[in-house]
């Protein structure tokens, strides 16, 4: 920061431009709010006020297009599949998915025999997260959540990607 | 306790038991005495349940006996009213469990068990099928009367060349949904079900998952569903 030091008075902060974009959508991930299983008993004690999501800056919305982060919270259903893809299409970018519990990581207690049950979101949509667990306790929920901070964080929206 | 202590409340438990309770009262000791008066109930306890036990042995073989008389359970009492009502309504030999049905008439049946004063079949608690095999799929029915707080269980076998039992749904609204699930399991069509499509299963999946014979569909909208694995059994 050598030509720029100084050069401002005390109450001006200089950053990158990606950093500063970074820390604002790690900070305010707001979520998808719909559940499918147990796990969304969960989810909702996490956002609530012993866990309470919102000091991470999560705010649960109903409707996808103002939503960044799903959170495919519980078993995924062969019928539910196709919505749940139409419902990430539906997302304006950026966007992340979580897969909580072991069913929507890889089918959980219905891996082999579920013949309705898909063996995890991850073969319809791209997940970033998965949380392990049946169903995961809040806190494991809420260190997923911090490390898809962390991997937001470490983004670089405005910088072009080297081939 | 010693031997002789043991020996004192044997003879009075004795003494108790032909009504004499004065030489347990005497005792001076008081745990020696509450020692004896709880040996005493024991025993009164015991001689009770052998006296019970023992006539009971005698009723059930005397049941056995007369196992021949027609039992008056409510399937067999009703069973033989639908079969006066609707003669070649049956579909086999009444018994205690359940009553079998041909599915011709059954919506005529089913609306004169709800109708019927003395029978008042006013709510159908439960409705499901069953795969019983030998190319037959079975609905079952379990009624139950509300006013006369009685219940039977009635079972109507189909092939599964021709699957179609009339529906029940405008009588008790409840089977609405019942007859749903059972179509979606088990592929038995409802006639004249106002309704009649998948309850759990998306429209355009393919057969009858609790069927024995099912055979899971190799893609869903191109989601492989895979096999179960050999050998993991």
């Amino acid at each position: 920061m050598g030509i720029l030091e100084n050069r401002f008075q005390d109450n001006v902060v200089v950053a990158k431009l990606d950093k500063l974009i970074g820390w604002a959508r790690s900070t305010s991930p707001w979520y998808f709010q719909f559940g499918l299983a147990c796990c969304a008993i969960e989810m909702m004690a996490a956002a609530a006020s012993r866990h309470d999501l919102e000091r991470l800056g999560m705010m649960p919305r109903s409707s996808p297009r103002q939503a960044d982060v799903m959170i495919v919270a519980g078993t995924v259903t062969m019928k539910m599949a196709l919505r749940v893809k139409k419902l990430y299409e539906q997302m304006a970018d950026p966007k992340y998915v979580i897969a909580m519990g072991s069913c929507a990581t890889s089918g959980g207690p219905y891996w082999q025999h579920g013949y309705h049950v898909l063996k995890g979101v991850d073969i319809v949509v791209p997940v970033d997260v998965y949380v392990p667990g049946c169903p995961p306790r809040p806190e494991a929920l809420i260190e997923g959540l911090l490390k898809l901070q962390e991997k937001i964080l470490d983004e670089r929206p405005l910088t072009r990607k080297m081939a | 306790m010693s031997p002789d202590q043991e020996k004192l409340i044997a003879e009075l438990v004795e003494k108790g038991l032909s009504g004499d309770m004065d030489p347990i009262n005497a005792i001076e000791d008081r745990v020696l005495r509450s020692k004896a008066k709880s040996a005493l109930a024991k025993a009164k306890r015991a001689s009770k349940a052998e006296a019970a036990s023992a006539p009971v042995e005698e009723k059930s073989t005397e049941e056995n006996d007369t196992d021949t008389t027609p039992s008056d359970h409510p399937n067999q009492k009703f069973g033989k009213m639908i079969h006066n009502k609707f003669p070649n309504s049956l579909d086999a030999e009444l018994n205690d469990t359940h009553i079998q049905l041909k599915p011709d008439d059954w919506f005529e049946i089913a609306s004169w068990l709800k109708s019927e004063p003395s029978l008042h079949f006013d709510s159908l608690q439960c409705h499901t099928g069953m795969d019983v095999g030998e190319n037959m799929l079975e609905a079952r029915y379990n009624l139950h009367s509300m006013t006369h707080d009685h219940k039977i269980e009635i079972r109507i076998a189909v092939s599964r060349d021709k699957a179609n039992i009339p529906s029940i749904e405008q009588i008790w609204r409840i089977g609405d949904w019942f007859e749903r699930e059972t179509y979606d399991m088990f592929g038995i069509f409802f006639d004249g079900h106002r309704d009649h499509r998948r309850m759990l299963l998306p429209e355009d999946w393919e057969g009858y998952p609790l069927r024995k014979d099912y055979v899971v569909q190799e893609t869903y909208h191109g989601i492989i569903i895979p096999k179960v694995k050999e050998g993991w059994e």
